[in-house]
Order: structure tokens, then C-alpha cells, then sequence
């Protein structure tokens, strides 16, 4: 235990360094956002506060520390659409229950289509995203240089704009202040959060979880929340004997240097494979394609930055006088359908799983911690995360998220 | 990263000359004998080692061949051997 | 401002004038100035106004350390005018400036408010309440961001790359690096030498002092630099930043082009057989309040600013400094006419006590145990507080510049980058490679050595390390070269203080985000005790010079305040670009790569509408009629030409062909008859439909087959992934882009086709489905007769050669018989009217062939091969609850045809649109949608939700396909 004399403990965003107890009602692995956040609704709604968060590294290590933090609610399938609609309502809510500003940017977000294809798709994203009561429409090319002056809608580009999908409840939300927020929230409903400690077994007995090995000693509990992000897949294979249709991939963002205001909306492209959105701080935020290899490096490489920067001027030519200062990567964890992974209590009854969210798990943080701890607390699934079974996959249900054979697949 | 690939027919290349293509899982069990769990397993599991692994890549921009190497996950470098 | 005389270190050149446009003001400079040399001659002072309080900032660095002198040249923001080439007639303004000159700025009383402004200030406020958010934002945006970019913004210049394979590649072009490029170039190895300078020297190349008796340091680096440029086999880069640095020696980086070059940038990947680091050391900031005001700058800032531009820094300068550097400096800018108030060292002993006793003879204060804790002046420094190190005794003093600098910092970055690891030297003070990536070597300056054969010498032994990795017998050389070194002195005691008895307020540890100490102690009262979640709630480090400035003084300052749970301090996360590039740089040349098929040309006289589909450009239509009704119609009713070269063409032959074709494929493959096509499909594991083709018999185990478009890149890896453990002999060949494909289609076909070969092409000779080879006018070509598009049709696979040939024939002789070209629109109708399916179109990635309603093609029983997806196949294909496709029309007529991609709903949705069309031929709406399999009775109603629509929904029902000639008499006659 670390107790410093020389500050102020109140002051601390969450609090002392809690001693780590020899039983806790259940422990969450991954101090991520998922993590936090199923331990903050834990104790928030279903006053389970006797519960761990370990975190190998600090909070905010993995994903959710290095993410673009974009969130939008137009997916595509109707197993996914209630589930982001309610995640983007939560933003302001929380902001004011965590009395911890979240810094959700409602800019929106502009989708780019450079096909007859890529209209089509859109159009059953923009009408599903409608019937569920989800702000999305379609415009045209002049409306998208309306939205975002600086795009290029001339013919010259390899793939000319043939019009976007424009979704305004979208935006950006600051990812740094969601993870000390719910961190905040957590500990002061009485969570303990154990950074740079890590999980190394998980105790089974009669297929029960009985307890959980850290390298700062054991845990005896009956529930456990793999949330490892990134490594949740290895974690699950190496502690458990179960393996997940997990592909862990290294993905990559960078950032301009900072500007005044270019960019009012978030902007992406399939065809050119990025993203780009303007931070509160100005810098030009990009990413979105990662090599198709899997790997637990979190490095960056030479092709990407270049691909970036040939993708984005592409289509929003002006970019070209502005320069690149950063690029980092962080881990994802992807799915052969890009839909995660929520499933508990089989084969061994406290196990639960909530990985596999790729690079969709900023977004879809809150509302997923809301219902993963009902879930948790109750031992059955809430309906709306039914569809995010591990059982898919043996039962030839893909989810529809995407359309497309993924690139990281041996499909592909 | 920028990692390099020894294949078997070209000798030493550009990682991105290759497609990764699964981890070594051998062949396919025969067909009576899978369950839709089993097949699942095959098909879709995976170990995720964070280490050493064998794995399967193709040389698309080269020989056209599969082949199979043993890398360090965590590093992303090909390695000799177990 | 008056130049000084001509100095033989001098990079500026006296005659060759230039001017520049400072905002209103005319600037008159000299070739060889940067932008901001020439503005300093001018005497401006203030470059630019910070990011959050608009503090004035000015000339700190010279080679882009922090940002003080971003300015926006010619419309480019964000450019660092401390190392950009002044160039005649540039246009350079200020940037963050609310005002006419950055002299005055109505922003400034931001600073003022610093104290509202605590670490982390967003996150704790401006939520309450929750309305005055989205206010907030609007002022945070617009207070945000430095430099002004225009959306219509058009970057000139000609950007190129450049990918160099070498034996060693030296990053850095002072002593070390060049000693290092002439070791490994004198074993005959291939060197590229990088430097990020216009021109080589490093660390000696404008000092005066002495290397050997009537040698100069400045001498003696340009000896080397003559050396280097002798050498035939080194390729030396200047103006070149290295940028990035990876596994297996991957070094990335970027060139400056001068006047003489083809480039206004250029992009460089380099790999190696080995990699010398030899990037030398920066200036570790001192702080002290008010460090950043414009006349506090490094030492070798001021003492460059002379030497090599001939500007002195000011009139009157005092020096805090932690470095022999600075007493090397102030010495020598004294003889050059500088007055030096005094000169604080950090150091209480440690100093070269020679540089003393030349200081004291000079009649210059030396205060060996002081530092600077205050620089005064509200736009410019007028006056210096110091204070002894442990804060007993004080002394204010004016001046117009402050040279600062608490010591040196190593530039590891390229070790760090692929995956060298820095631990804390307790004797030089600095961050120092631990473990180092294979093949990869440091030398020099970087390593803590001050003393030049020292440094030359690690230079020279780093070399020949590099040799020895490219496979060089240089044993002998090396121990002899180690030996050497020995007998040299080592690294050199550095400092470790980071501030003097200063009170956090005003004291900068990171410039460019403005961020004071007391800022980090916010931080690290919050409980954010690790440099990397520091550098997160306060930003310190995150701004356009990165790490340059706080990179070594925020974990030593962490480390020494005991808050962090580790007290070994630890250096925050180096990330590339280690230099900022353009992104024009980076896309270089952004070379097209589109492939084009043996009619490309043709088809675009022709005016056809090209698209880019995958790798290739194809028509869609010939005419601005979007619904390509007459080509359309064409084809129906007499014969039309479609360019299908795009198609995958392969050979797969061998003793074991059978066997992979068999895998792959779901269908019985072994009966392939002679003279026959078989069209089948491929399914992944998953059953799902990934591919579908034809298949033909050329001779015994010799089969020729064609893959979708799409797919044409991708089918030898999966037939060889498929059957990879299987050891079976076959081979295959891409025929892809040897072969053109032309499908002549329509009831006219025939008639042409006759009339152009010898070959007997009556339907008895030639039946559907059948595959000929024959002649047209002595052009081999391979014939089919398939039916995709419904109608009697050939599709001639022609050598690529005689593609345009075989065309212009058919062109020529079927312009009697009313022949057109098509394109992929009316294709597309067409087939959709015969209820064929485009993978991708008509199905996803989770859509079976049963589901496609293929499921026939599937044949269970093959004795030999598994077949890819067989498993899945069985288990799904009484499966309830998928999506399966079906045709439909408009249940009123009259109805207009319903948008692709529309969902379709009840209480839920439960399916949507693939395509819809008007056919022409049923004169109605037509389309194929993939509907829950509840729906997909014939006469459902299917109920189309489209965009926009506000639940006025279009009412369809489920009919059978295909739509046109169910009997398929059209392509069989
Ligand atoms: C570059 C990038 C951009 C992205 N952009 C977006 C975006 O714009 N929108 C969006 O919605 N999503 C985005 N994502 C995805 C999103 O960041 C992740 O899906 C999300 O952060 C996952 O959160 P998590 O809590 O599941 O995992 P993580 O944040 O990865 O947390 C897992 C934690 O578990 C810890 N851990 C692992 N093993 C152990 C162990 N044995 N013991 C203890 N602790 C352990 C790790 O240290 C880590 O801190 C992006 C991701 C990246 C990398
Ligand atoms: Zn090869």
C-alpha cells in the first residue's frame, strides 16, 4: 500500500491506492473502459461495491487510452442499433453524473460514398438508422462540400464523391477524461482500482470461478469479467482452456499539428479506408486501417503514415500543407463478423466476457457497462446484448455488421 | 514495425510482400467426425499467443506460395524456431 | 542590425541579397538566411503568440526544438521559421496573433487569467451547466490550433520518393556520423550518410575552438565533409530529417530540395544492413520564470545566430547555463562584441577550468553554483534574476538576452522508435540505449562524449561494427579501434538540476502547450503521479515539437518531487514522426495504380463512362442515359459487346488438378465433360458464397477456369491455402491479364459470329454450354456459350494482343445486324432480369449458397476431397431465421421502383432491397431482396421502408425468378 504524505487525498481524482483484498464479490481484469465502466454501474446500480478493477499497467493503458474516441449510432444491423443509440444519449448524462466533463463534441459525422455500391449501403444504414428513431440522411455531393468545405467533389480524385451519409447526433468525446471520469465514479462508490497489478491464473473448481492469482497475491471471488481488451483473447485461452474467434490486430491514428477550425464534422471513407475529425485542440485526427497481421506491439509502421497521408489528401486536398506530429497504435480486437464478444456463465459458471469490440469499443463503452453489470449481477444475459454471443459463430450466425469479407480474415 | 519474412523460395522479403493466413492448426479434422462445436473450433478459435507461434503466410507478391514460420507475436519479428 | 565582419563559419552570403514580407513590413536578408535569421536581422523579436494565454515567444532554437516560430509562409501554416530557407519574396505572417503585429496582441490578458486555468481545467468545469458546453466549445475551438489553412488551400510543389536499399545507413551528419560513414565506407560498403542541416559538421562545425594546434573545430568539419564527399561510395542526404526508424533497420526520412532539384520534398525509405545512430545531443531547457520570453535562448542559438549568420543575439546577455558549451559560447560571442553581464553555471566545480580563467580574463563574471530563477521584460527581456543554487543569495541584472540552458539531452529517438530500451545514467544525467536493436550502433555525442577524438573515435568504431554486421573481417580493426577509445575520455559528468529556487507560476516546461510546473504539480495532486498520464491531464508534451522541449525535464522533474510511485525516473513515450512532415511529403508521387483492359481506349473514344471497380476501370454506360435503356433493349433485340476482360482467367493442370478443383469447388468436378463448361461456386468455411466461375476441360488434368472480378486476385492463394497440407501436384497459372474477354450477347450473335469464323457455330455444333476452340481469321480464340445476361451468347476469350482486332471484326460485321457495345449498368439489369446474382451485391459475408438459392450446385457426396464449407453447408441448409434472396415485384402497378439498399419492415426490419430496376423488357419495376426465409413465400407482401420516406412505406410482393424467359429458351436457341 502507497499512501503519500505529501498530498491530498480527496484531491485525487480516484482516491488512494486501495490495499487489495484477499475476496471481493466479483473482479473485473482491465482497467479499459469497459472495465470501469461495468464497475461503476456495478456499484451504481445494483450496489455491488466490494468489486476489484485490476490493471496491469494504469487505467487507460490499452485501447481506451489511445483511441480517436468517434461515436455514432447509424450501424448498420437492427442487433446493433439500439445498443449505439442509447450509448450516444449517455454522454451528457454521465458527464453530469460523474460531475467530470466527458467533453462529448456533438460535431457529427459525415460518411463519404464513392460508388453506386456504397450509396446502396448507405441507404440501408441511413433507413435502418431511421426506423429506430436515429437521426442519418443521405446527401448529396454539394451538400457534403456544404458540410465540410474543404473536401474535393471535382472528378479528379480516384474515387469521386458520389454523395455521404450525414449523421448529426454524432461526434467526438475525449477519451482521456472518460476513463479518470469513470474512474472517479467508481472509486468514489467505493470500487477498489488496482493499477500496475496484474492478472496471471483464474481459479476454477467444479466449473466455478473460485478466485483469481495477480502478481500482488490472490483473490477469492465467484465472478469474473474478462475485459483485457486486447489481450483478452490470449488471457482467456492461456487461463481458461477457452478460445475466441479473436484476430488481435495493431491499429493506427495519428494527428496534424494543430490548426483553427478546418474541419466541423467528423468525415470517413470506405473506399479511401480513414477517417478524419478536427480535436478540440485543433490537431486533424486520422486513421482507421491497421496491417493485417496479428501482433501485441502496438507499433506504429512506415506504410501506414504514408498510406494516410495519400488516402486523405486524396479527398481533402488542402491536408497536403499540413504536417503530421504524431502517430501511435493501439491493439483491437477483431472478430471474424466486427461484432464483439458479451457472453457469461458457460462453460464455467462467473466467466464472463465483454472483448472483441475492434474499433467500435470507444463508443459503445457506457451502454455496454450498464447492461454487462446487470448481467453480472443477475447471472442472465439482458435481451439487448442477446445477440453478442460467443455461440454465434458454431451456429453460422454471423452478425451483419459489416457486408463485406473482412481483411484480416483467411477469407480474404 | 517494418518486419522482414525469410521465405522458403525467394529468401528474405518485405513483410508486406506476404498475407498472413491463420495460425497453424493443421489440417481439418474428417467431417464425420466434427460437431458444430468442434468445427467451430477449428475454424474460427483462436490461441492469440502473446509469444512465439507457428503461423501460415503466402508470398502474394513473390513465389505464390504457403508456407509456414514461427513469429513472435509480441514483437513482430520471424523467429528460428521453437 | 548590423551583420558581423565575415567569418569563415559564415553560411550566409554577402552581396546575394533577398527581402521577405513580414505581415506590412519589408525584410531585408541574405542568401543563406532561414526565415527567421532574416526576420532577427530585422529585429524582430516576436515571432508568434502562444497557444492558450498569447504570451509573446521569440528566437529560442535553431533547429525546430519547440514551436516559437511556427509561422504561416505563403499560406502553409505552421512553418518553422528557425530552420526554413528565407526565400526572395516569401509572405510570412505570425501566427495566433489577435491583432495587426504580434508585438500586441488583444489576447494577452489570457495570461492574466492563468490562474483560472488549472491542469486539466476542461475536464472539472464548463459542464455546469450542462448547456454552457456547447458555447464553450465554439470559444475552445476557435482559441484552439495555431495556424490559419484555407479549405480551398492548394499545396504547390513537386513531391517525389525515393526507396534506397544500402549496406549501412549513419543517421546524423556531425563527426561521429561522418567518421562512421568513412569507416564503413573504407571497407568497401555501401554507405548513406542522412544529416538534417543544409550541411555537414554537427557539433564542430561553427566553433572556433581548438581540434589540434592551428586547427579550428570548424576546420576540421569541413576536412571531414570533404572527405565524405570524396568518397565515392557514400550517399550523403543533407537537408534530410530522419523521420522514422523500424524493425530490420527500416529508416524513414524526408529531403528538402534545393533550388537545383527536381523536388520540393522527397520522401525516403532506406533499408540497411546496418544502422549507425550518431544524432548528437539537444539543449535541456532551464527553467525559470519566464523562460520562453523572446531573448532567453539556448547556447547554441546565440552562438549560431553569430557564427553562422553573423547576427549577435543582442547588446547585453547574461548566461545561466549548466554546460561547458555555454562558457565555450560566451567567450567567443564576447570577442565577436557581445557585452556578457555574467555567465551562471549550474555546476559548482566540474566546469573546464581553462574556459574560467578565459572568461575571467575577458573581465566576465563567472558564477559558478547560480542560475537564472527570473527573466523580466513584458514583451522582451530587459533584465535577469539569479539566485545561488540553494537560494541564500540573489542578484538582478539587466539585459536584453538570456542565454539558457541546464545541459544536454541525447537524441535517442531512432534507437527508441524500433524497440531500444533507455534507462536513467546517473553520471551523465541522461536517458541513455540500454538495449539496442540488433544491428544497430551508437556513436558519438549522443552517448555523453564532449571530447572531439572521443567522439571522433566512437565514430569510427561504430563503423566498423557496421561493417563487421555486413559481413566484413574487421575483428582486428575493431579491437584495435576499442582500444583507442580507451585511452580517450569517456562521457562527460552531466547536470541534473531542472530548476533553481523558482516557484512554479510562469516557469514553462512545455512551451508549445503552455504549461508550467505548477501546472504538473496540479497533475500529480490529482493523483496522476506516471510522466505518461502527466503528460496526458496537462498536455506537456503533446504539442507540434513534441517531446523537444519537456522530454527529459518533465520525468526528471516527476522523479524528483517523490510523487510517482517510481522514483527510477521515466522518459515518456517517443512516437514518430520525429520531425514533422507534410503530408504532400508523405503521399509523395501517390502514384495511381489502376489496371486497364485491351479496350480501355477504345471504350473511352467510344464514350464510355469509366468507374473504377476494385483494381480496374470499366464502362458502365455508353450514353448520359443513366438507365441505359437503348443498350439495354439493344441486347434484347438484336446483339450487343461487353468488355469482360476483367474477368480471372487460370490454368490448373497437374496429376492432382482434379483433386483441387474438387476441393474448392462445390459441385462434382469430375464431371467436367470434354467440350462442355461447368459453372459452379466457391464457399468459405462458412458456406458462404465467396466466388463462382466456369470450368473447362483443355486436356486430361489441364482445366482452364475463370474467377469473378473481384475475386481474380485472391483465387490461386485460396486454392493453394485450401489444399495446403495436402502435398498435391498441380499448378496454376494467372491467365488474367493474358487473355481479353468480349461477350458478344443478343439473338443476333450467332449471325455475326458466323460471318467472321469458319468454325461451324450452329446450335447443334455448338450448343449452350458448350466450349469451342476455333479461329477468326486466324486469331485463336476460346469460345463459350453461357447465358448471364439471358440472351444467345458467346463469351471469346482472345489473346490480349488480338483483343482489339477480334472487336473492331465484330464491330464492322455486326453493324448490319444492329450490334452496340454495353456496359456494366445494362449488364446489370439484364442478368438481374434472368435473377442471376453479383457476390456482393446479392449477398453479404454471412450468405450461404442455400440462401442464394444455389444450394444445387452443392454436391455431397464427392469420395476424395472435402469440400471448402461442406460442414456448414450441411448444418445450414435447414437452418430457420436467415436471410434468403428472392425476386419481387410492385404489388400496384404503376408503382415506381424502390431504392437499392432500402430495408424492408414490419414491426422490425426484416430485410432489404439488393437491387431494383425498371426492366424494359416486363415493362415494370422488378427487384431481388434477401428477406427473413418467413417472407420468401411466393405473393408475401414485402413492405420497403426508404430513406426519407417518414413510414410511407412501398408495398412489393415475393414473385418467382427468374423474371425473363423462366425457360431459358432465349439463351438456348
Ligand atoms: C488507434 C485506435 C483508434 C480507435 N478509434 C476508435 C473510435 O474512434 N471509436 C470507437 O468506438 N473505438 C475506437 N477504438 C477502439 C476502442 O479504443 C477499443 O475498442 C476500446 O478501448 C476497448 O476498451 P476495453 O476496455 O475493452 O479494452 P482496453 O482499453 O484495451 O483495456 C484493457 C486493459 O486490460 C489490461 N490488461 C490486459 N491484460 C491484463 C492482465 N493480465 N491483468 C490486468 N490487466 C490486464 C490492459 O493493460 C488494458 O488497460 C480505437 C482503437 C484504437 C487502438
Ligand atoms: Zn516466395
Amino acid at each position: 500500500m502507497r499512501l503519500k504524505s505529501n498530498s491530498n487525498i480527496n484531491g485525487r481524482l480516484w482516491g488512494w491506492d486501495p490495499p487489495l483484498k484477499s475476496s471481493y464479490d466479483a473482479v473485473i481484469i482491465g482497467g479499459g473502459l469497459h472495465g470501469l465502466a461495468t464497475a461503476y454501474f456495478l456499484a451504481r446500480h445494483h450496489g455491488m461495491s466490494r468489486v476489484a478493477v485490476i490493471e496491469k499497467r494504469y487505467i487507460g493503458f490499452g485501447g481506451s487510452g489511445r483511441n480517436t474516441a468517434i461515436v455514432r449510432a447509424n450501424q448498420r444491423t437492427q442487433e446493433n442499433l439500439p445498443l449505439y443509440k442509447e450509448a450516444l444519449e449517455m454522454w451528457p448524462v454521465l458527464t453530469r453524473e460523474l460531475d467530470f466533463n466527458l467533453m462529448f463534441y456533438n460535431c457529427g459525422n459525415l460518411n463519404l460514398a464513392h460508388s453506386e455500391a456504397a450509396l446502396k449501403a448507405m441507404r440501408l444504414q441511413v433507413a435502418s438508422a431511421q426506423i429506430y428513431g436515429i437521426q442519418s440522411q443521405l446527401v448529396d455531393p454539394e451538400q457534403c462540400k456544404t458540410l465540410i468545405p474543404a473536401l474535393d467533389i471535382s472528378d479528379r480524385p480516384r474515387y469521386p464523391i458520389y454523395g455521404g451519409m450525414y449523421h448529426p447526433p454524432g461526434g467526438i468525446v475525449r477519451h482521456d477524461a472518460v476513463v479518470w471520469g469513470l474512474a472517479k465514479g467508481a472509486a468514489r462508490k467505493g470500487i477498489h482500482i488496482h493499477q500496475g497489478t496484474e492478472v496471471t491464473g483464474i481459479g476454477v473448481k467444479n466449473q466455478k470461478i473460485v478466485s483469481v492469482e495477480t502478481d500482488k497475491g490472490k483473490i477469492n471471488t465467484s465472478r469474473v469479467l474478462n475485459a483485457a481488451g486486447g489481450y483478452s483473447a490470449a488471457l482467456s485461452y492461456q487461463m481458461l482452456g477457452i478460445r475466441l474467434p479473436i484476430s488481435v490486430l495493431t491499429i493506427q491514428a495519428m494527428v496534424t499539428q494543430p490548426l483553427k477550425p478546418l474541419l466541423n464534422h467528423v468525415v470517413s471513407s470506405g473506399a479511401y479506408h480513414c477517417y478524419a475529425n478536427q480535436t478540440l485542440k485543433g490537431e486533424i485526427a486520422t486513421g482507421a486501417h491497421m496491417d493485417p497481421w496479428p501482433n501485441y506491439t502496438n507499433q506504429s509502421t512506415a506504410r501506414y503514415i504514408k498510406h494516410q497521408a495519400e488516402a486523405v489528401t486524396e479527398f481533402l486536398p488542402c491536408l497536403k500543407g499540413v504536417k503530421f506530429m504524431r502517430i501511435w497504435g493501439g491493439l483491437a480486437d477483431m472478430t471474424p463478423d466486427m461484432a464483439p464478444i458479451i457472453y457469461g456463465n458457460d462453460p464455467i459458471k462467473g466467466y464472463y466476457i465483454d472483448c472483441g469490440w475492434g474499433y467500435f469499443g470507444f463508443k459503445s463503452c457506457l451502454v455496454t457497462g450498464k447492461y454487462m453489470a446487470k448481467f453480472m449481477a443477475d447471472g442472465t444475459c439482458p435481451n439487448i446484448l442477446k445477440p453478442f454471443t460467443l455461440r454465434r459463430f458454431e451456429q453460422h450466425r454471423l452478425m451483419g455488421e459489416t457486408a463485406a469479407v473482412v481483411n484480416y480474415s483467411p477469407d480474404n | 514495425m517494418a518486419f522482414t519474412i525469410t521465405c522458403p523460395v525467394c529468401g528474405i522479403r518485405r513483410g508486406y510482400e506476404f498475407r498472413f493466413g491463420g495460425e497453424d492448426k493443421g489440417p481439418m479434422p474428417p467431417e464425420e467426425s466434427l460437431a458444430s462445436e468442434t468445427w467451430c473450433e477449428y475454424v474460427h478459435m483462436n490461441n492469440c499467443i502473446a509469444g512465439i507461434q507457428k503461423e501460415w503466410w503466402f508470398h502474394r507478391d513473390g513465389c505464390g506460395s504457403w508456407f509456414t514460420i514461427y513469429r513472435d507475436t509480441t514483437t513482430n519479428q520471424q523467429v528460428e524456431n521453437r | 542590425m548590423k551583420r558581423l565582419n565575415q567569418l569563415p563559419t559564415f553560411r550566409i552570403q554577402y552581396g546575394k541579397e533577398l527581402s521577405v514580407n513580414f505581415g506590412q513590413k519589408r525584410c531585408r536578408g541574405l542568401e543563406g538566411d532561414t526565415i527567421a535569421s532574416a526576420l532577427y536581422a530585422n529585429d524582430v523579436r516576436i515571432f508568434g503568440r502562444s497557444l492558450k494565454y498569447h504570451r509573446p515567444r521569440g528566437l529560442y532554437s535553431l533547429d525546430g526544438e519547440c514551436s516559437n516560430t511556427m509561422m504561416a509562409v505563403d499560406g502553409i501554416p505552421n512553418v518553422r521559421a528557425e530552420n526554413t530557407p528565407a526565400v526572395d519574396g516569401m509572405n510570412i505572417k505570425a501566427q495566433n496573433v489577435f491583432g495587426k503585429t504580434p508585438d500586441f496582441d488583444m489576447m494577452r490578458f489570457m495570461d492574466e487569467l492563468s490562474w483560472a486555468m488549472p491542469a486539466g481545467f476542461y475536464y472539472q468545469t464548463l459542464h455546469k451547466p450542462s448547456r454552457i458546453w456547447p458555447l464553450a466549445i465554439k470559444h475552445i475551438r476557435k482559441a484552439a490550433g495555431l495556424g490559419i489553412l484555407s479549405p480551398d488551400f492548394h499545396m504547390r510543389g513537386k513531391f517525389d520518393e525515393s526507396y534506397i536499399s544500402t549496406d549501412v545507413c549513419v543517421i546524423g551528419g556531425g563527426p561521429a556520423g561522418m567518421c562512421a560513414a568513412l569507416s564503413a565506407a573504407d571497407q568497401g560498403l555501401r554507405v548513406v550518410l542522412l544529416e538534417n542541416r543544409p550541411w555537414l559538421g554537427g557539433y564542430f562545425e561553427y566553433r572556433p575552438r581548438e581540434y589540434q594546434k592551428g586547427v579550428p573545430l570548424y576546420q576540421r568539419a569541413r576536412e571531414l565533409a570533404e572527405s565524405v564527399g570524396h568518397t565515392p561510395n557514400i550517399r550523403t542526404f543533407k537537408n534530410t530529417a530522419m523521420i522514422g526508424s523500424y524493425h530490420n533497420n527500416l529508416i524513414t526520412a524526408f529531403q528538402r530540395g534545393n533550388k537545383s532539384d527536381i523536388f520540393t520534398e522527397r520522401y525516403l525509405e532506406i533499408r540497411a544492413g546496418s544502422v549507425v545512430v550518431a544524432t548528437g545531443c539537444i539543449e535541456r531547457p532551464l527553467l525559470f520564470e519566464n523562460n520562453e520570453r523572446p531573448g532567453v535562448m539556448q547556447i547554441g542559438c546565440a552562438h549560431r545566430l553569430a557564427r553562422n549568420w553573423g547576427l549577435l543575439p543582442g547588446k547585453r546577455a547574461a548566461f545561466s547555463v549548466g554546460h561547458d558549451l555555454g562558457l565555450e559560447a560566451a567567450i567567443d560571442l564576447a570577442d565577436l562584441g557581445l557585452d556578457i553581464a555574467c555567465v551562471a553555471d549550474i555546476r559548482q566545480d566540474s566546469y573546464d577550468s581553462n574556459l574560467a580563467a578565459e572568461l575571467e580574463k575577458r573581465n566576465i563574471p563567472f558564477l559558478p553554483g547560480w542560475v537564472a530563477i527570473r527573466a523580466h521584460g513584458s514583451k522582451t527581456v530587459n533584465a535577469v534574476t539569479l539566485s545561488s543554487i540553494n537560494a541564500t543569495r540573489r542578484r538582478k541584472l539587466s539585459c536584453d538576452t538570456v542565454v539558457a540552458s541546464a545541459g544536454m539531452t541525447p537524441v535517442t529517438g531512432p534507437v527508441i522508435l524500433p524497440g531500444g530500451k533507455l534507462t536513467y545514467d546517473n553520471h551523465t544525467g541522461f536517458f541513455l540505449p540500454a538495449t539496442i536493436p540488433p544491428q544497430m550502433h551508437v556513436a558519438g555525442r549522443l552517448l555523453g562524449l564532449d571530447d572531439p577524438f572521443a567522439i571522433e573515435t566512437s565514430g569510427l568504431l561504430a563503423g566498423l561494427k557496421a561493417a563487421a554486421d555486413c559481413g566484413k573481417p574487421v575483428e582486428n580493426n575493431l579491437k584495435e579501434m576499442a582500444k583507442n577509445q580507451a585511452t580517450l575520455p569517456g562521457p562527460t559528468r552531466g547536470t541534473k538540476l531542472v530548476t533553481g529556487p523558482v516557484k512554479g507560476k510562469e516557469t514553462f516546461i512545455c512551451f508549445d502547450e503552455d504549461c508550467t510546473l505548477k501546472n504538473i504539480n496540479q497533475a500529480m495532486h490529482r493523483g496522476f503521479d506516471v510522466p505518461e498520464l502527466i503528460k496526458r491531464f496537462t498536455s506537456a508534451g503533446t504539442g507540434p515539437g513534441q517531446g523537444g522541449i519537456p522530454g527529459h525535464n518533465l520525468p526528471m522533474y516527476v522523479a524528483e518531487t517523490g510523487e510517482s510511485p517510481d522514483r527510477n525516473p521515466k522518459p515518456t513515450t517517443v512516437r514518430p514522426p520525429l520531425v514533422p512532415v507534410y503530408l504532400a511529403t508523405y503521399a509523395g508521387s501517390n502514384h495511381d495504380m489502376s489496371k486497364r483492359t485491351p479496350m480501355h481506349d477504345s471504350q473511352v473514344k467510344a464514350g464510355g463512362k469509366m468507374e473504377r471497380i476494385g483494381v480496374w476501370n470499366r464502362a458502365r454506360r455508353f450514353s448520359s442515359d443513366t438507365s441505359a435503356r437503348k443498350e439495354i433493349e439493344n441486347v434484347r433485340n438484336n446483339v450487343g459487346l461487353l468488355d469482360g476482360s476483367t474477368l480471372g482467367k487460370f490454368r490448373i493442370f497437374g496429376s492432382d488438378a482434379l483433386k483441387a478443383l474438387q476441393r474448392v469447388y462445390v459441385s462434382d468436378m469430375s464431371k467436367v465433360a470434354e467440350g462442355k463448361v461447368k459453372y459452379s461456386a466457391m464457399c468459405n468455411e462458412d458456406g458462404c458464397l465467396m466466388d463462382d466461375g466456369i470450368v473447362v476441360k483443355i486436356d486430361e488434368n489441364d482445366y482452364y477456369m475463370t474467377a469473378s472480378t473481384g475475386r481474380a486476385g485472391q483465387t490461386i492463394e485460396w486454392i493453394r491455402y485450401h489444399t495446403r497440407y495436402d502435398g498435391w501436384n498441380f499448378h496454376m497459372v494467372n491467365l488474367t491479364d493474358a487473355y481479353g474477354v468480349i461477350n458478344m450477347a443478343g439473338p443476333n450473335a450467332r449471325k455475326v459470329l458466323e460471318k467472321v469464323t469458319d468454325a461451324d457455330v450452329s446450335n447443334e455444333a455448338f450448343p449452350f454450354a458448350g466450349y469451342r476452340e476455333f479461329l477468326i481469321q486466324n486469331m485463336p480464340v476460346r469460345a463459350m456459350r453461357l447465358g448471364f445476361v439471358g440472351e444467345l451468347s458467346y463469351e471469346l476469350h482472345v489473346l490480349s494482343s488480338y483483343m482489339q482486332s477480334i472487336w473492331d471484326l465484330l464491330e464492322i460485321t455486326g453493324k448490319e445486324f444492329g450490334i452496340q457495345k454495353f456496359g456494366l449498368e445494362a449488364q446489370n439489369i439484364l442478368r438481374m432480369e434472368k435473377g442471376h446474382v453479383i457476390i456482393g451485391s446479392e449477398s453479404e459475408q454471412r450468405t450461404t449458397i442455400h440462401d442464394l438459392g444455389l444450394g444445387f450446385l452443392w454436391y455431397r457426396n464427392k469420395p476424395e476431397a472435402k469440400t471448402v464449407g461442406a460442414f456448414a453447408l450441411k448444418d445450414t441448409e435447414h437452418q430457420k431465421g436467415r436471410l434468403k434472396l428472392v425476386g419481387f415485384k410492385m404489388k400496384e402497378s404503376g408503382t415506381r421502383v424502390p431504392k437499392d439498399g432500402s430495408p424492408l419492415v414490419d414491426s422490425r426490419i426484416r430485410g432489404y432491397v439488393c437491387t431494383a430496376r425498371y426492366s424494359w423488357a416486363l415493362k415494370e419495376p422488378i427487384g431481388m431482396a434477401l428477406v427473413d426465409d418467413d417472407l420468401c413465400g411466393e405473393g408475401t407482401t414485402l413492405n420497403i421502408y426508404e430513406d426519407g420516406c417518414k413510414g410511407k412505406l412501398l408495398s412489393a410482393k415475393v414473385v418467382s425468378m427468374p423474371f425473363y424467359d423462366p425457360d431459358g429458351k432465349q439463351m438456348r436457341c
